[in-house]
């Protein structure tokens, strides 16, 4: 190793190439070479100073972003190009195969300067930024004034912008997601961005501007609660259709069978009652536009058994059949939207039903703005109870202001202003991060609304809906581009009271699919245990779970069973009658059944 | 005053050990988030938060900042001169504190200790009396070559010296063995003046002459245990635990603290709330299982033929019997069929 001490080893792609002497003059030259178009324009080298090594990679996966190149304190990207590039005379990829911006990977960035702006260049910078509000991602460019909001609500923004419905694709009435949501009167924003622009988001939006007020309601918006108005609800203000997909197929088994899609005869086994056919065709298929409701049967079928036995009936003929039938998810209705029969590859028929729901806003339905407030419906207000303001404008929702300072979403506050100018103006503004300073924004919209007669800073006089009386104080409101969330209560919705319960532990089922229970765990049980709530216990943990009884010997302490047809009590141990019904947990018995495989012998002594 | 000296009695039954698990537990989940909010001087700062309060509840055979307040006698606790100077005489220096290296010399049977002659005069001392002071420990003739002491082993075994080198190395020279490093610090309530060391050697203290023996405070828990008993380290977990509630100002009741300590030190052994300490000692076969090591308990009360007498919540839980504590714990002193026998038999 003595002998390489100086010398600076070279990786490509993590494999050792060989060695240079001078490391960073190396790393200069591959990347003139990448400008001037001698190499390829995805290589990608760093020098690693604390390693003395350079790294060379143009392998896939890297993630890489462009840049601006500076030479001698000078952005490459001259005011010629820029013109020449307005006049669309030269494009983006004439900048790169000229070498004046180029992709950088993560390692590559650790031997830059970038500057933000190219009023920040000094002697030492390497590379400019295209854009600084490039640091942001594409889902969160395309909400406005991220450079006012608090880092941590950036990645919740983003996150519910992902979770917000609109128009996913044009075509959704052809399509068959296995769950979609499609929002009813979906708007434009009224203040975009320049990437939600350019990626032409405006034509399928996926959020309505809302007339938010920044006011508390009666303590119905507390927390992140919000209020919305009954009429706007009602006008179709967030309103949107849920679709979810239904499939089916005629498999094909070894040995010829073969399901079939038609309505199961009364003798197939787990045939679920003749109501629940009722809404089938001849063919055993559903009706577009019925009206279903939890169990239902959307696709009748029937397969043959799963064992090979039942097969051979009793008379050899007539084949024993196997009810597989297709039926709506339990809490779940609407109305079949379509239905269509297509083959797979295997040359079997499938069967694609859509059901469609309606989901009006109510009560527990999740929205957000693109700021990451997020909340959820509390109250829907009748219009006539809603504060108003002295033109008569009543909100469509109310924000509850404590929500704001702790949570440092300025971006919110300013888009409600600029939002509330956008509808003067009947222009749509602009909010880019970094295009201007929030100042000079509060300004131009405060003149914009002066010019229409409002307060510059947003604040209106309102009057209570319900007691008719001036609020002392103004309420600041304006528009907001908000988003309803795919979290919706009635897709959440669940109760139990009695219902399945698990195979090997006779416990209750776990989860909204399997009409589970919700678990009453350890820190529950020791709240009710520190109550000295002991027969609370019992009754949670016993009586509303596994209870079972069981028989045990007196004589030799082990679980024995009553003979129905001697009609006596039998130990299988020790052979005797005596036996005791006892109630215990069934996972008790479980247990003791476990420690018995592991060659431990309990015994249960009883009292008396 | 009676009647509302009753109010405040607890009442039979009533599940006081999980009222305090849960008293103490709910804010110690609070105290993960606070975990590096406390900072003080450079020589006070203590381990506290959650994991002070782990190590109290682990039973920890040494604290992570062991240190100790040690208050002095009257007569010198205005004259910092002297209280320097008893803290210079309390101050353990180890021979790995003064010396840059030591060699071993395994064909000659002798061990090279290369002083260091700055640290030697940080702290204030010479070579010589460094060496006549490991004369004095070993009882080996030690020569003085410079900055070198040459210890003659008496052996050539390996293994012997090699020893002797690694006891060599801990040897103190100076001040008291696990006493740590003493300074003079102002108490910020009485503002006298008092030592502070970053160790706790209470045995070693108490003789110092010049220091107030009945006002030592140290917060190791285990050197109090040793020196001065079980109902001292009980009152210590609880003055520790209520000192870390405090700073991190949470108000839990001091009765779950002495509930809490007084579990801990009930056998006269300071134990620690888990698997090795209270809940593996319990006497159920089913609770010591559904704690943790299931399988070690289950076999090892097989192999004894161990019953469990069902007295305790968690196996009651586990088999569905009703629980004994609370409204489970009273029974009928005279069932209903006993006093129609006693009627039967009167007649």
């Amino acid at each position: 190793m003595a002998k390489n001490e100086e010398k600076c080893i070279v990786y490509m792609n993590g494999r050792i190439l060989g060695y240079v002497k001078d490391g960073v003059a190396y790393a200069n030259e591959i990347r003139k070479g990448r400008r001037n178009g001698l190499l390829s324009g995805e290589i990608n080298v760093s020098y690693v100073n604390k390693l003395n090594e350079v790294h060379i990679n143009a392998d896939s996966g890297r993630v890489r972003k462009p840049y601006i190149i500076v030479e001698d304190g000078k952005s490459k990207l001259t005011e010629e190009l820029l013109v020449k590039l307005r006049n669309k005379e030269i494009d983006f990829g004439y900048l790169i195969r000229r070498g004046i911006i180029e992709y950088l990977d993560a390692e590559e960035e650790e031997n830059t300067d970038v500057a933000m702006k190219e009023s920040d260049i000094t002697k030492n910078t390497t590379h400019l930024e295209v854009d600084p509000a490039g640091i942001f991602g594409f889902t969160l460019s395309t909400a406005p004034y991220l450079e006012h909001n608090s880092a941590p609500r950036h990645g919740m923004s983003a996150n519910f912008i992902k979770q917000s419905q609109g128009v996913f694709a044009t075509n959704f009435n052809l399509r068959f997601e296995s769950r979609s949501y499609v929002l009813f009167y979906p708007q434009a924003p009224l203040v975009q961005t320049s990437v939600y622009k350019s990626v032409g988001m405006q034509r399928h939006p996926s959020g309505q501007n809302f007339v938010v007020a920044l006011s508390t309601y009666y303590g119905y918006n507390m927390g992140d609660a919000v209020v919305v108005n009954k009429a706007a609800v009602d006008r179709g203000l967030g309103r949107s259709m849920y679709y979810k997909m239904y499939a089916d197929e005629e498999r094909r088994y070894p040995g010829g069978q073969k399901d079939s899609f038609k309505i199961p005869p009364a003798t197939a086994e787990g045939y679920l009652g003749e109501h629940a056919y009722a809404k089938l065709g001849d063919d055993g298929l559903i009706e577009p536009e019925t009206k279903v409701l939890e169990g239902d049967v959307l696709i009748g079928k029937v397969a043959p058994p799963r064992f090979l036995e039942e097969s051979i009936g009793e008379s050899g003929l007539q084949e024993k059949l196997r009810d597989d039938s297709s039926v709506l998810k339990p809490s779940e209705n609407g109305v079949v939207d379509s239905v269509i029969v297509t083959e797979s590859t295997g040359a079997t028929r499938v069967v694609k039903v859509r059901v469609r729901g309606l989901r009006v806003p109510e009560v527990g339905d999740k929205f957000a703005s693109r700021h990451g407030q997020k909340g959820v419906i509390a109250y829907v207000v009748p219009q006539e109870d809603m504060p108003f303001t002295e033109q008569g404008v009543v909100p469509d929702l109310l924000l509850n202001p404590h929500g704001i300072p702790q949570r440092l979403t300025f971006g919110h506050l300013l888009e409600e202003l600029a939002g509330k100018s956008a509808a003067m103006t009947g222009k749509i503004v602009d909010g880019t991060a970094f295009t201007g300073k929030g100042s000079d924004r509060v300004e131009e919209y405060g003149k914009i609304l002066e010019s229409f007669g409002f307060n510059k800073m947003g604040n209106e006089t309102f009057y209570d809906g319900i007691t008719g009386k001036r609020f002392k104080a103004t309420i600041f409101n304006g528009l907001v581009y908000y988003n309803r969330l795919y979290h919706m209560v009635s897709n959440k919705l669940q109760v139990r009271s009695k219902g399945p319960v698990q195979i090997l532990t006779h416990q209750p089922t776990e989860g909204k699919a399997r009409q589970g229970g919700l678990r009453f765990g350890e820190m529950e049980r020791d709240v009710l245990v520190g109550y000295g709530a002991s027969l609370l216990v019992k009754e949670r943990l016993l009586d509303q779970s596994d209870k079972g009884t069981v028989l045990v010997c007196k004589n030799c302490g082990n679980i024995g069973y009553r003979d129905y047809i001697k009609r006596v009590d039998v130990c299988p141990i020790c052979g005797g009658s005596d036996l005791a019904a006892v109630e215990i947990s069934y996972a008790f018995k479980l247990l003791l059944d476990e420690i018995k495989s592991m060659h431990i012998f309990p015994k249960i002594k009883m009292k008396g | 005053m009676a009647k509302k000296e009753n109010m405040f009695e607890i009442s039979a039954g009533e599940p006081v050990g999980v009222i305090a698990a849960q008293s103490l537990g709910e804010p110690a989940t609070q105290m993960v988030l606070k975990a590096f909010h406390f900072a003080g001087l450079k020589s006070e700062i203590a381990t506290a938060g959650l994991p002070r309060f782990v190590e109290i509840v682990d039973a920890k055979k040494k604290p992570a900042t062991p240190f100790t307040y040690i208050a002095v006698d009257k007569s010198i606790a205005k004259d910092e001169q002297k209280l320097i100077r008893l803290a210079k005489k309390i101050s353990e220096i180890k021979v790995s504190d003064i010396s840059r290296r030591i060699v071993e010399e395994f064909s000659k049977g002798t061990i090279i200790l290369r002083l260091d002659f700055e640290k030697l005069e940080a702290n204030e001392l010479t070579a010589k009396v460094v060496a006549s002071k490991i004369e004095k420990l070993t009882k080996l003739s030690c020569t003085l070559e410079g900055m070198d002491v040459r210890i003659t082993a008496g052996t050539r075994n390996i293994k012997q010296i090699r020893n002797m080198a690694v006891q060599l190395n801990k040897m103190t020279i100076n001040g008291i063995d696990g006493a740590g490093r003493a300074a003079v610090r102002e108490d910020p309530k009485t503002k006298e003046l008092q030592l502070i060391t970053d160790n706790s050697s209470l045995s070693g203290l108490l003789d110092v002459e010049g220091i107030d023996a009945y006002n030592i405070y140290t917060n190791d828990i285990f050197e109090e245990y040793r020196v001065f008993g079980v109902e001292a380290a009980r009152n210590a977990i609880i003055t520790e635990l209520e000192k870390l509630l405090h700073e991190s100002e949470i108000s839990v009741s001091r009765r779950h603290l002495e509930l809490l300590a007084d579990a801990m030190t009930a056998d006269g052994d300071v134990k620690n709330v888990g698997r090795r300490g209270l809940s593996g000692e319990k006497e159920s076969v089913f609770a010591r299982a559904a704690y943790e090591e299931t399988v070690k308990h289950l076999i090892n009360a097989a192999a004894f033929g161990e019953s469990d007498p069902m007295q305790g919540v968690t196996e009651n839980i586990l088999m569905g019997k009703q629980i004994m504590l609370g409204t489970g714990r009273v029974e009928l002193a005279v069932k209903k069929e006993d006093i129609a026998k006693s009627k039967k038999e009167k007649k």
